[in-house]
């Protein structure tokens, strides 16, 4: 029944994502190994990273960190995790700023810059690659 | 609580501004996230509307001075905005804003205006207050509607957020950020006084407003509910009252139901937009309520949109209509000399000048929005705009050949920016 052009096309969307190099196909989001957290849902990431939810389940303060402006996983991630383009993004925190509910994430240079700072403060979360992951931080999340 | 309440916005409105002030002679350093510092953003409008309807001004807001059409056939007015920013974080807890709107007001000048202008205080990681000149977050987008980058479309639809001219509250408010299952809510509440200077010599104030409103997030889906109500003065038509008055006890009758005095003006409105990321639709109904000529309506809109690539081609179609009588009889002119008769002829006409204000009026519109930078958007859109059942709808500046039921085509072209 679910056969025909779509699927064929599913298919062929499935071929490319694995031909694609192994750091743009698969990222993880990570916390300090110090968190007691061991896994999140792809929604509970999205709330916290989009200013909606500023806690993690288990009741510890959550503070988001981004990859930089227009850098390749960042736009994946929010892409995957929060069904988000760039362009959407910057209207959702538009209206976050400007209403003052809120501000983005901050930004941090790079994944071994945000492992870093995670992996100091159990309070903060956030994404990189998978192939940049350590025992400092604790992936929660893998986002293919 | 009441006298405090009564005293502190003039006061609180100098406080971010003193705050703002020091921090730019000393020359801090921009930063976001949870250490002290303060970030300075933007938003802006360049539009150009042009209107088929001679007779009068096509205009998103009454606040404005003039519009498309009878005017300018092309105005800039309409949409044309610049806004700046200015948000000031001392610890975890404390932040103050500063937030400066520069568009067309009724004075015809570009005057930047304060839009808000608060100290918010983190209780904790939940639970917000803030001080001082907020905007009030009524509609789905009613709160960011000088933001055009924000939403999908030129403007929000005129017939909803036409009936709230005012974006902004004087006083203080509460939001908790609150979860049941994967539901994420934000209730806000809030508490302040209003005063807009119209056309000169003519205020309008609301006093007392007290509002809820209730924003659900839930995956793609967002949800808002928001009532508000609020004690109106205005001087509007109070030359025209004070002459139904004076004729009478049954035209002081009328001007008791008319003039907008102390009058209890209520708000409400439940919104949808659901948004996967390819594709979007959103739903919204309001009414409106005050026993004065500004009446009682009923609104409602639906837009839907595709996102193809950096495209998005969008409908919307949008309505307002009043539900209580916007005519009156007024006083009755038979067996009057007919001096006299003229003369109350006259005040009738002028009350059912006024009760014409009352907006009911239909919309389609179609559009595309083209995400042509990161931070920049670039639409173009066509209204059908027809007012009808004797009202002006969102025209204004009517010159004697305007004509209620009339469609006026409406093209516009926008670019937003963010910064």
């Amino acid at each position: 029944m679910r056969s025909g052009p779509f699927r064929r096309l599913f298919a062929a969307a499935l071929l490319v994502l694995a031909g694609m190099p192994a750091g743009a196909a698969e990222l993880v989001v990570i916390v300090s190994a110090k968190n007691p957290v061991n896994g999140l849902r792809a929604d509970q990431v999205a709330a916290i990273f989009l200013g909606q939810s500023v806690r993690f389940p288990d009741g510890l303060e959550a503070v988001p960190l981004d990859q930089p402006l227009g850098s390749q996983l960042r736009d994946e991630f929010y892409e995957r995790v929060a069904g988000k383009s760039p362009a959407l993004l910057k209207a959702h925190w538009s209206k976050m700023v400007f209403t003052g509910r809120g501000q983005p994430p901050r930004e941090v240079p790079d994944s071994a810059a945000v492992r870093r700072r995670v992996a100091e403060n159990p309070e903060l979360i956030g994404y990189i690659e998978r192939g940049a992951l350590d025992g400092s931080v604790r992936p929660v999340l893998v986002v293919r | 609580m009441q006298v405090m309440l009564q005293h502190t916005p003039g006061r609180l409105l100098s406080l971010p501004l003193f705050a703002f002030s020091l921090l730019i002679g000393g020359g801090a350093c921009a930063q976001d996230g949870k250490e002290p510092g303060w970030t300075l953003s933007g938003f802006g409008t360049i539009g150009a509307v042009h209107s088929s309807e001679r007779n009068a001004d096509y205009t998103a807001s009454v606040l404005k001075a003039d519009g498309a059409g009878a005017t300018h056939r092309w105005s800039a007015n309409v949409d044309s905005r610049l806004g700046a920013q200015l948000d000031y974080r001392l610890d975890r807890r404390w932040s103050a804003v500063l937030q400066m709107v520069s568009e067309q007001g009724l004075d015809n000048s570009y005057r930047p205006r304060i839009e808000w202008a608060n100290v918010k205080f983190q209780a904790t990681p939940e639970l917000a207050l803030r001080f001082g000149r907020i905007a009030l977050p009524m509609f789905l987008a009613a709160d960011y509607r000088k933001v055009g980058y924000a939403y999908p479309w030129v403007r929000p639809p005129v017939e909803g957020y036409g009936t709230l001219p005012f974006t902004s509250s004087d006083g203080v408010d509460a939001t908790l950020r609150w979860s049941a299952g994967r539901v994420r809510n934000a209730s806000q509440l809030f508490y302040g006084r209003e005063h807009v200077a119209l056309a000169a010599p003519l205020h309008a104030y609301a006093r007392g407003v007290v509002g809820i409103s209730n924003t659900s997030d839930w995956g793609a889906l967002s949800l808002r509910a928001s009532v508000m109500s609020g004690e109106v003065t205005s001087d509007v038509g109070s030359a025209l009252f004070d002459a139904f008055e004076a004729a009478g006890p049954a035209g002081a009758a009328i001007a008791r139901r008319y003039e907008i005095d102390h009058k209890r003006a209520r708000i409400a409105s439940i919104g949808m937009n659901y948004d996967p990321g390819q594709w979007f639709l959103m739903l919204e109904a309001s009414r409106s309520r005050t026993a004065s000529l500004l009446g009682a309506t009923r609104s409602a809109y639906a837009s839907a949109g595709v996102r193809l690539h950096a495209f998005t081609p969008y409908l919307v179609v949008s309505r307002v209509r009043a539900s209580e009588a916007t005519r009156d009889d007024g006083l009755p002119t038979a067996g009057l000399a007919p001096a006299d008769a003229a003369r109350i002829a006259q005040l009738n006409g002028g009350l059912n000048l006024l009760l014409a204000t009352i907006p009911q009026q239909t919309t389609q519109a179609a559009g595309v929005r083209w995400d042509l930078a990161a931070n920049a958007a670039l639409k173009l859109q066509y209204d059908r705009v027809t007012p009808h059942h004797g009202s002006r709808g969102s025209m204004i500046n009517l010159a004697p050949g305007f004509r209620s039921g009339r469609t006026a085509h409406v093209a516009s072209v926008t670019l937003d920016f963010v910064y």
